[in-house]
């Protein structure tokens, strides 16, 4: 078994957190907020959680799918990206979801970083 | 407005990422504005955000919806055929937006 470190981990939740800020500017401008949810190392599966204003304003879906895209073919240990905007079943109004709100995961915890 | 290359579209995301967000956000506006705002919002949120535009040629736009798009509408009421007849007017003002977002409009 090779040995894969946690900076390793770390690591890859920057570029990912990079990745988003360097090609997703338009979030922030919008008022809106990307969080990293949950990255999975083994599987290559990272969840994305966007927030504030992104979650109910028309531009979401097309972020949502740039997101997707463009995050498989930069950054090559992510295979599956999950995206979403904290309104699955609601449509019920906005609901702000803050970034960090993970909930049963806290053993290897990196530093969130809202944008 | 943006000069259109088929070519480009191809890498959609990274080219034309900002067109496609204009266009979707004016769709979602214009159906918003004339429809149930909580069914329009329930479209955007879980049945757009899996949904992809194509170019087709000759000025025209497809956009691709997963499947059993209705089946995705949850939380909110609204009886099929309605849901079904929202759907489709608001993926036409999606295409129609790209069209105009990208001055590929025929004249008359």
């Amino acid at each position: 078994m090779s040995t894969e470190t946690q900076e390793d981990g770390d690591d890859l939740e920057e570029r990912v957190s990079n990745f988003l800020r360097r090609n997703f500017p338009q979030i922030q401008m919008h008022g809106g907020s990307a969080a990293i949810q949950n990255i999975d190392r083994e599987t290559g599966e990272v969840t994305i959680m966007l927030g504030g204003a992104c979650s109910g304003c028309g531009i979401s879906p097309m972020t949502i799918q740039a997101i997707k895209s463009r995050m498989v073919k930069e950054i090559p240990e992510i295979e599956k990206v999950n995206a979403d905007t904290g309104m699955g079943g609601g449509g019920g109004g906005m609901s702000p979801s803050f970034p960090g709100e993970t909930s049963d995961d806290g053993d290897d915890e990196g530093p969130q970083a809202p944008f | 407005m943006t000069e259109f290359d088929p070519e480009k579209f191809e890498d959609k995301y990274v080219h034309y990422f900002n067109e496609l967000q204009r266009a979707y956000k004016n769709a979602f506006n214009y159906m918003n504005e004339r429809h149930d705002s909580q069914v329009i919002h329930a479209i955007d949120q879980q049945v757009l955000n899996e949904s992809e535009p194509f170019y087709d040629g000759n000025g025209e736009f497809r956009i691709e919806l997963p499947d059993d798009p209705a089946d995705r509408v949850q939380g909110v009421v609204v009886a099929d055929d309605k849901l079904e007849e929202l759907l489709e007017a608001y993926v036409e003002r999606i295409e129609s937006e790209l069209r105009r977002v990208f001055g590929l409009q025929s004249s008359n």
